[in-house]
């Protein structure tokens, strides 16, 4: 370092603040890319009075794509959104089948066909106060 | 004669070994023509397009139906577009099988790489744009793929997408990265490719000490044969979008119905081929990130053709290089093939 000369050292320091300056302007895009302008999508769904699915139903929903269930132990949903790229899958007679990439599910929502390695999810279902049914994603 | 401005894009005369078809295939000016048609065709869509979800399918519906010569407008910018990943693909091809790429002209093969990945990304944001029932999946599986990537996928995510449901909120981004943040790229680094073309020594053909035909043509030659070039890929065009109009479907509401397009547009069904196998990182991300990189790597790496085999099809010395691009392009069409 004793021989740094004033030329090399005003070199260094000014390739220093440009690098600098260029790494914080780059790091102010990507924060500014990184915004969410559009609101999270929904999460609760309404799905109205629970006297609609009588017991032993079995109802298909477009909004959010899930299976509504009405058993001996209550209510439960199965989501439609296929566990490998997001698809929404299709019922057939054995299940469920994904028109993407043709993953296979059984009723239950177990895999039983690759390309997608997970079951398909299980969704919450509530009954409020009012009975009616509300659908939980979380 | 008068050069006219055009004549003055052109160096006064060239080898005219360089301006052989059977050499150059065209390939690389057709690109050109096909760019600068996209450039005005997509002007022209602009005119009409509404960039909003709940309105941008029926423009397109207005543009393609109602208005004069909308609907011809449209399918020539389609048609272009496809047409330029055929024939950036086969300029590719056709640099690698006559050895063109050797130093000093391997930076600009990394150049018309780079190029290729854009027209790719501006061919299915442009698909996108239409923003009817035949996107929804694609853009569903396409934009989900980038959240696979460990550690930066979300970022990346967000970065294309905006967050949210992709197919509730895309739109915004993918036009914007289609109108501009694509699109100015794809200039700077097409004159970039142009411009070194010229300074790399034009074409590639072996070293003047081996080379026997010294004959020159001048550039009123060279301007006549790129006219009669774009005249027949116009005539092309013009026939493809009379008779092929550019795909279009109902209106995307809320969700797209169960009978909703799947597919993924041709230039991805190879990756949606590859996707029903498995991991969606591996088979979706690493690989045709893995066959870029290979693309990238051979001037670098893969052994040097010999001087006197530049210019030349199909050369001893960068055999390795022609049997690894073969085999990915069979690869790639067979997997299309079955995914048809």
């Amino acid at each position: 370092m004793t021989n740094l000369s004033r030329r090399d050292f005003l070199k260094l320091a000014r390739d220093g603040f440009l690098w600098l300056s260029g790494a914080l302007a780059l790091g102010g895009l990507l924060r500014f890319l990184d915004y969410e302008p559009n609101p999270a999508p929904k999460t609760e769904f309404d799905l109205g009075p629970a006297d609609q699915y009588p017991l032993g139903s079995r109802t298909l929903l477009t909004d959010p794509p899930a299976v509504l269930l009405h058993t001996e132990s209550g209510f439960s949903a199965l989501s439609l959104v296929c566990t490998h790229l997001g698809c929404t899958v299709e019922q057939n007679a054995d299940g469920f089948i994904c028109p993407c990439h043709g993953s296979r599910f059984d009723a239950d929502g177990n895999v039983t066909h690759r390309p997608a390695d997970k079951p398909l999810h299980s969704l919450r279902v509530e009954i409020t106060p009012q009975n009616t049914l509300r659908l939980r994603l979380d | 004669m008068r050069p006219s401005f055009f004549h003055h894009l052109h160096p006064p005369a060239i080898p005219a070994a360089q301006a052989r078809w059977r050499h150059t295939l065209g390939a690389g000016g057709t690109a050109v023509f096909l760019m600068l048609l996209l450039g005005v065709t997509g002007i022209l869509e602009m005119f009409y397009y509404v960039p909003n979800p709940e309105e941008a399918a029926l423009s397109v519906q207005t543009l393609t139906y109602h208005v004069p010569f909308g609907g011809f407008i449209r399918n020539l910018h389609y048609w272009s577009a496809q047409l330029l990943l055929i024939v950036s693909a086969v300029h590719l091809l056709r640099v690698i099988f006559t050895a063109a790429y050797k130093y000093p002209r391997r930076f600009n093969y990394l150049l018309g790489l780079g190029l290729f990945v854009l027209a790719v990304m501006l061919d299915f944001t442009g698909y996108i744009l239409r923003w009817d029932q035949g996107i929804c999946w694609p853009l569903t599986t396409g934009t989900n793929l980038i959240k696979t990537i460990p550690l930066i996928g979300g970022f990346l995510f967000r970065l294309a997408v905006g967050g949210g449901d992709a197919c509730q909120t895309a739109l915004t981004r993918f036009y914007t990265w289609h109108i501009f943040a694509l699109t100015l790229p794809v200039v700077v680094l097409g004159v970039w490719h142009a411009f070194r073309v010229r300074r790399d020594g034009g074409i590639a053909t072996p070293p003047a000490r081996l080379f026997l035909d010294r004959t020159r043509i001048p550039r009123d030659e060279l301007v006549r044969r790129e006219a009669a070039a774009m005249f027949i890929v116009g005539i092309l065009l013009i026939l493809l979008s009379v008779f092929f109009p550019a795909p279009i479907a109902p209106a995307m509401i809320d969700k797209p119905s169960l009978n909703a397009e799947t597919r993924a547009p041709w230039f991805f069904l190879w990756v949606q081929q590859m996707l029903k196998w498995g991991d969606p990182f591996i088979f979706g991300v690493l690989i045709p990130l893995g066959i870029l990189t290979l693309l990238a790597l051979i001037p670098y790496i893969f052994p040097q053709p010999a001087d006197s085999d530049i210019g030349r099809w199909f050369p001893k010395s960068n055999r390795l290089a022609q049997v690894v691009v073969t085999v990915i392009a069979i690869f790639v069409i067979i997997l299309t093939l079955i995914n048809t």
